[in-house]
């Protein structure tokens, strides 16, 4: 699968603008870093290209389509199911912590879940035994795992993270990173927003993109 | 001939609950319509409604007679001085109380779950489903607090439902009426149920709506 953004620009409000001419491709699977200082436009851009926000002007292409131009809706639905994001601050809902892991899974629909993925990880992340407490109890770091992981066993062709290490610990980190590279080198493209690149990511790094005031300053 | 309590009390109940319950299920439409407008719109409606809420029960009572009185608009209905006409104008006293009570809440949550279903590669299809999952709390007070808010009110009820027994008699124009005549023990007892009518409901609800709330899933 690949990605192009073609000149895209974007606003919230229709005065000013949060991206500038943004041109960018992420063709080949691998472990894309997108970096920048805080306000510089990361999420949005995250945002866009997990086709959550419309661009204001510009073409996003998804295997040569222009996804936002598609009248065919079940071609949209199709390419929209194989990219996922996630939240810098977790979205979980109301019920257990199992019900908000599996969310993803449910929503689709989604036949050909691979329960042994699911099951892969409850037990490298040890929640077994949380798994029926409600997702309201949980920390912040607690949360933010499942979260990832709630878009992780949704196994995406394209899957884009905003500061996904922001309150984990050392461990899930070094665990998180390591899944990442695997999912990275088994063919998807995954993308991190962060402010700041961890010691352990970065041989793992295929490209990094530098955002200054919504504008692509370095790739 | 002094009306059994329990036949106010089982009309009153009626009423109020049918009320409520218009009230409620058109606040959830008309959530639903306005949390797509823009910020600016928002911010209007939400406000008319808010004043709505101060708006005096006498008041609306006028204007539904207004409106149901024999010359009226729609008085060809007939709907005047029947329970019909008290729910009516129960709710119109009960609307713009459970909007208010629900909107905000809606609006915030609605855009986080959009976001999130979205950002789980689907389309904005499940959202309501999942926002009325999420509220169930939230909406369970709000159908509460609209069924207090109609069953409290004196204004409407007196003015187009004419307190009449084994009719639109209800526990506030009982009540009301009772005083007037000096029957004070009758009309203490109406009040004593009218009050824990509308107190057990709410704690009984409120403890059965965190109870199930776990068990959604």
């Amino acid at each position: 699968m690949e990605i192009r953004l073609e000149d895209v620009w974007f606003t919230y409000d229709g005065a000013s603008y949060v991206l500038k001419n943004i041109n960018l491709e992420l063709a080949n699977p691998g472990l894309y870093i997108l970096i920048g200082p805080n306000g510089s436009g990361k999420t949005t851009l995250l945002k866009i290209i997990s086709l959550i926000l419309k661009p204001s002007k510009g073409r996003i292409l998804v295997n040569g389509v222009d996804y936002w131009g598609l009248s065919d809706e079940s071609r949209q639905i199709e390419l929209k199911s194989r990219i996922v994001y996630v939240h810098d601050k977790p979205i979980l809902l109301r019920g257990s912590v199992e019900y908000n892991l599996k969310l993803g899974l449910k929503l689709r629909g989604d036949l050909r879940v691979d329960e042994s993925l699911v099951e892969y990880y409850i037990d490298r992340y040890m929640l077994r035994e949380i798994l029926d407490k409600p997702a309201s109890k949980l920390s912040s770091g607690q949360a933010k795992t499942i979260s990832i992981l709630r878009a992780l066993i949704l196994n995406p062709e394209i899957i884009a993270l905003d500061e996904p290490f922001t309150f984990l610990d050392a461990s899930r980190t070094s665990l998180l990173i390591q899944d990442l590279a695997r999912i990275a080198s088994n063919g998807s493209i995954v993308i991190i927003a962060t402010h700041y690149i961890h010691r352990e990511l970065k041989p793992h790094i295929k490209q990094v993109v530098e955002l200054i005031n919504g504008e692509i300053s370095n790739i | 001939m002094t009306e059994s309590i329990y036949t106010v009390t089982i009309r009153s109940i009626y009423i109020s609950s049918i009320a409520a319950l218009i009230a409620f299920m058109s606040s959830i439409a008309l959530s639903t319509i306005i949390s797509r407008l823009s910020r600016k719109y928002v911010e209007i409606v939400s406000s008319v409604f808010e004043a709505l809420v101060g708006v005096p029960t006498t008041v609306i009572g006028l204007l539904v007679y207004m409106l149901l009185f024999p010359k009226g608009p729609l008085g060809a209905l007939k709907l005047i001085y029947t329970p019909y006409a008290i729910i009516i104008g129960e709710f119109l006293v009960a609307f713009p109380m459970a909007y208010t009570y629900m909107f905000r809440h809606y609006y915030t949550r609605r855009e986080k779950i959009r976001e999130l279903v979205l950002s789980l590669g689907c389309t904005e299809k499940p959202v309501f489903k999942l926002l009325l999952r999420e509220l169930t709390p939230i909406l369970l007070s709000a159908y509460l607090v609209s069924f207090s808010r109609a069953m409290g009110e004196l204004g409407v009820a007196l003015i187009v439902g004419g307190g009449i027994e084994g009719y639109t008699n209800v526990l506030t124009t009982a009540i009301a009426i009772q005083t007037s005549l000096g029957n004070y023990e009758y009309a203490i007892q109406l009040g004593l149920i009218l009050v824990s009518i509308t107190v057990s409901l709410v704690v009984v609800l409120k403890l059965l709506g965190e109870r199930v709330l776990w068990r959604l899933d």
